[in-house]
């Protein structure tokens, strides 16, 4: 009686085990990555960004106020829309030190006036002595102010940790 | 009964784990549905992260703002350019698809012109433990593909579209590099004009490890890929096609011979050479048509960026052992 009960869960299972190789796709070879060249926007703004995380590691309040507007709203999953009045205090504080990051995989959708700017940010950072490392996607808004670009809105995200950690043998040279 | 029960129970252990296994398996080997691949940037060699290159009887030079991770570079003298001209090119959307534009391209292309600038000599200071890139490049072949992939690809159809051109009679070649370049109409799917003018890689196609880089008619997307609507080789105002694809193909050209695997010349970004001087053309001058050029070679003006030249500190420059200029 066991037995038969066995046989039939057995087979049960073999039918699962054929079902389900039977259902997978055929194996694609897998591609290398591959080295892009930017288009002009996201040179543009992949420096625009970059100069933003420096100004917070710098602690430099004027460059950080002419990087973002004074409307701007960083905005967050399941949390309050922060102000920028509010955002900006809380990266130029001591207590928060962004130790490095790695900006990857921008694209960019130009609205002549405005752009819509999409990256993953790879950062390792402390806020008051916790870490606050980890992957994160933000989309931004950027609108034009004159001749230069000011941040309007961010939309960001953790997504996870930190994937791997950012180089930092290179000496900068100052011209990168 | 007992050992009956245990043999059960052996054997239902082993379904469940080749029912795991199989679940796991089908899970990694499925790709991406667009059929891309995100560019996830270079291989970072474990050997070359612990331990700086050691040059043995080459020339790697360290230190100039780009680092050695210990691949090969390209030394051919001069590195094959094969060109496949895929789509339209002869009366196609935009006024540079054509042929016009092929034999532009081409010419820039060969040894009397690029492939044996002063510019293009700035590659001399890559190398790897065997010798250093010759500075030489030419134009060595084309092929001609009507929309064998269609007209919106990934990038997981150019390794079909190389091979095609090889089977039509392009030389296999693992020290050359292939260029697809796409008419207007073309749709490359995984972010042509949105994120990339053109780009670089490497895969096993017919058994060999070929590098190719893809550029699209950059007349498609004239703000995000030329540095002017009409160029000084445009045929007509506003048709800025062939300076923006020379200056995109210089790019990639550059990239490909100094970093053909993705383990070669990058730094601590993952910049490579022409990645570090992007959109950067150091002084101009002004040719008959209003155009701004800063090269001259092949008997035409040419507007193409900066590389970075690995030497004296490192810098973006027009010519071997040239100033070095910021924008």
């Amino acid at each position: 009686m066991l037995q038969a009960r066995f046989g039939w869960f057995a087979g049960l299972i073999s039918l699962i085990v054929t079902l389900t190789m039977a259902a997978q796709e055929p194996v694609k070879p897998a591609l290398n990555p591959r080295i892009i060249t930017a288009t002009r926007q996201v040179s543009i703004f992949t420096d625009l960004e970059t100069r933003m995380l420096r100004t917070i590691q710098a602690k430099d309040q004027a460059a950080l106020n002419s990087l973002v507007s004074d409307d701007c709203m960083i905005e967050m999953p399941d949390a309050d829309p922060l102000p920028a009045e509010d955002w900006m205090p809380s990266v130029l504080a001591k207590n928060y030190v962004l130790k490095s990051f790695l900006i990857r995989q921008v694209s960019v959708i130009d609205q002549g006036d405005s752009a819509i700017v999409k990256f993953d940010r790879v950062q390792q950072a402390t806020y008051k002595g916790a870490p606050e490392n980890g992957e994160f996607f933000v989309v931004d808004l950027w609108k034009k102010s004159g001749d230069s670009w000011k941040l309007a809105n961010r939309y960001v995200a953790k997504v996870g940790p930190v994937p791997w950690m950012p180089k930092t043998d290179a000496k900068p040279t100052g011209k990168q | 009964m007992r050992t009956s029960l245990g043999k059960m129970k052996s054997v239902l252990v082993l379904l469940f784990v080749i029912l795991a296994a199989n679940f796991l398996a089908a899970q990694s080997l499925r790709p991406g549905s667009d059929g891309d691949v995100s560019p996830s940037g270079h291989v970072q060699d474990a050997a070359a992260a612990k331990q700086p290159a050691v040059p043995s009887g080459g020339a790697v030079v360290q230190g100039n703002g780009i680092n050695y991770h210990n691949g090969p570079v390209l030394k051919g003298n001069p590195v094959p350019i094969y060109v496949i001209w895929y789509g339209n090119w002869t009366n196609g959307a935009k006024a540079s698809d054509s042929q016009l534009t092929v034999s532009t391209i081409e010419t820039f292309l060969g040894s009397n012109a690029l492939g044996g600038s002063s510019y293009e000599a700035i590659n001399t200071t890559y190398g790897d433990t065997t010798g250093n890139v010759s500075g030489h490049l030419n134009f060595s072949g084309h092929s001609f593909d009507n929309y064998s992939a269609g007209a919106k690809f990934g990038d997981r159809s150019l390794p079909g579209i190389v091979s095609r051109a090889i089977s039509g009679g392009l030389p296999n070649d693992p020290n050359g590099v292939y260029v697809v370049l796409t008419s207007s109409d073309v749709n490359e799917t995984s972010g042509f004009c949105r994120t990339y003018c053109g780009f670089h890689t490497h895969n096993t196609i017919l058994g060999n490890d070929l590098k190719y880089a893809y550029i699209g008619n950059v007349d498609k997307c004239p703000s995000g890929c030329e540095i002017q609507s009409t160029g000084p080789n445009s045929p007509a105002p506003g048709v800025g096609g062939i300076d923006g694809i020379a200056n995109v193909l210089t790019h990639e050209t550059e990239e490909a011979i100094t970093d053909p695997d993705l383990n070669a010349w990058f730094d601590a970004s993952g910049n490579e050479d022409a990645d570090k001087c992007n959109f950067k053309f150091g002084p101009t001058q002004t040719a008959a048509n209003g155009a701004k050029f800063n090269q001259t070679f092949g008997g035409l003006n040419w507007m193409i960026q900066m590389e970075w030249e690995n030497s004296r500190g490192g810098g973006c420059d027009q010519t071997l052992g040239g100033p070095f200029f910021t924008n």
